[in-house]
């Protein structure tokens, strides 16, 4: 073992860590993708007040509001398999990344049902009654008039979302999944550098973000070219 | 494999005792973040030059990398840069005694930091500078209007904004297990592992956050009520 702390390690961990981004984005897009799923399933019984299961997604919102992510991996991670169990379904062997992406689908799609309902609700109600006036049936009116606006209002909420997922995912290894994170975790045990692997994670994942938050900023501005400029600030 | 169920009361009784060590990891980095967030927050409205830069990328960096990360980072960075101060100047510190708490609430802190203060800038933003302008027109100075005008006008609309970072930091703390810190997560881990009963534990743990999630809820929506009490707009 050299020095105690080696700044050109930092460059030499770059593109072995980089390397595994690949895994890190993997799940993010695949529990982004369910969790949309999830997400609009979740949100129809609460804006249509549908008796029971109205109750049951303000159940689930409020569980994965209520727990810290970690709590929730670990309830996927052992409660899953015994309760597939049940149904014979045997699921030991399957692999950890496949846990952690079913755990981030369910919370990310308790906060998209959230963000959905409210961008829903935000839509004025005079829309609604102009598509009637023009004889447009609901599901016309649903689909033309009130999701693209919804759209728009979900979207800086929807990209908070995603890069809060994206720094999520940095606690997949602790069920030991092999992403970016857990790789670091085993240059820790062959080099004893961990200063340099997590400050080169850091770099990675800031990276990231910062790609994303442009991408997201692009978009939102793309989504808002017919707003006119005050009202623009104040969605 | 099936569920005991009476040893998740087992767990529940055994884990809640390490409450007060994730109460103290959410609540000293949320008091002294505050105290970071109202400075970086000053100083990015007031674009204080040469400190502004730095507050802008303090602010976006700790906003753009996980709480992990922090806390890995100043875990495993202190001890060195402790130990290289004491080795220079022949001081008899010797890094290993610094308790671990003190890494994760330093690092929790300074995430803490950066995201409440992109809450109160936006608070402050969001009070109408008429405001400013009728305390500048009593006589008031600026340090006056921003503390007795501004500012606590500011901190009651932030409420909802600051009940969430306080159940965000509650979630958050969980972390501070990774670095075997025995809070709530922690303790449920050593309770599952010592029992072979992981999904009993875990659920224990869960019940425990998700009700200390419920009661912060219900504060806050006391305390909203309350401090808007005088500024709600329409008919009351």
């Amino acid at each position: 073992m050299g020095k105690a702390f080696d700044p050109l390690l930092i460059i030499e961990f770059l593109p072995t860590l980089l390397h595994y981004l690949g895994v890190t984005l993997e799940i993010l897009a695949a529990s982004i993708f369910l969790g949309l799923i999830l997400g609009v399933a979740a949100a129809i019984p609460r804006l249509f007040k549908i008796p029971f299961l109205n109750q049951l997604v303000i159940l689930y919102v409020s569980f994965i509001r209520g727990t810290p992510i970690l709590i929730q991996l670990f309830l996927v991670f052992y409660g899953l398999p015994a309760i597939l169990m049940i149904f014979n379904i045997d699921i030991s062997k399957l692999e950890a990344i496949y846990f952690v992406i079913i755990t981030y689908a369910i919370s990310n799609g308790a906060s998209f049902s959230e963000i959905f309902r409210g961008a829903i609700r935000a839509v004025d109600k005079g829309q609604t009654e102009a598509a009637y006036s023009v004889g447009m049936t609901s599901t016309q009116n649903f689909f033309r008039i009130v999701l693209p606006q919804a759209l728009r209002i979900a979207f800086p909420n929807m990209a908070n979302s995603f890069i809060g997922s994206l720094k999520d995912t940095s606690l997949a290894f602790s069920i030991g999944v092999m992403d970016m994170v857990g790789r670091g975790d085993t240059l820790i045990s062959a080099t004893a550098h961990a200063l340099e692997v997590y400050i080169t994670l850091s770099i990675i994942y800031y990276a990231v973000v910062l790609l994303f938050e442009k991408i997201f900023n692009k978009l939102e501005k793309h989504f808002n070219r017919y707003q006119s400029a005050d009202l623009s600030v104040a969605a | 494999m099936t569920i005991d169920l009476p040893f998740i009361w087992i767990a529940f009784k055994e884990i809640i005792k390490a409450l007060p060590i994730t109460l103290i990891l959410t609540i000293v980095p949320l008091l002294v973040g505050f105290l970071i967030g109202i400075i970086v927050a000053l100083v990015r409205i007031y674009k204080t030059r040469f400190v502004y830069q730095a507050a802008n990328g303090y602010v976006s960096f700790f906003r753009g990398t996980p709480i992990i990360m922090h806390i890995m980072v100043i875990y495993y960075g202190i001890p060195l840069l402790v130990d290289q101060v004491a080795s220079k100047f022949n001081l008899n510190i010797q890094s290993s005694k610094i308790p671990i708490i003190l890494f994760v609430l330093t690092a929790l802190s300074l995430a803490a930091g950066a995201y409440l203060s992109e809450i109160i800038r936006s608070g402050i933003i969001s009070v109408s500078t008429g405001q400013l302008e009728s305390a500048y027109s009593v006589g008031m100075t600026k340090i006056q209007a921003m503390f007795r005008i501004v500012l606590p006008q500011a901190l009651a609309q932030s409420v909802p904004n600051f009940t969430n970072i306080f159940i965000g930091f509650l979630h958050t703390s969980s972390i501070a297990f990774l670095v075997s810190e025995k809070e709530l997560t922690g303790a449920a881990n050593i309770v599952a592992s010592t029992n072979l009963k992981f999904l009993e534990a875990f659920i224990a743990a869960g019940i425990i956050y998700w009700g200390l999630t419920i009661i912060v809820e219900g504060i806050s929506f006391l305390l909203e009520k309350r401090v808007t009490s005088y500024s709600r707009g329409g008919v009351s």
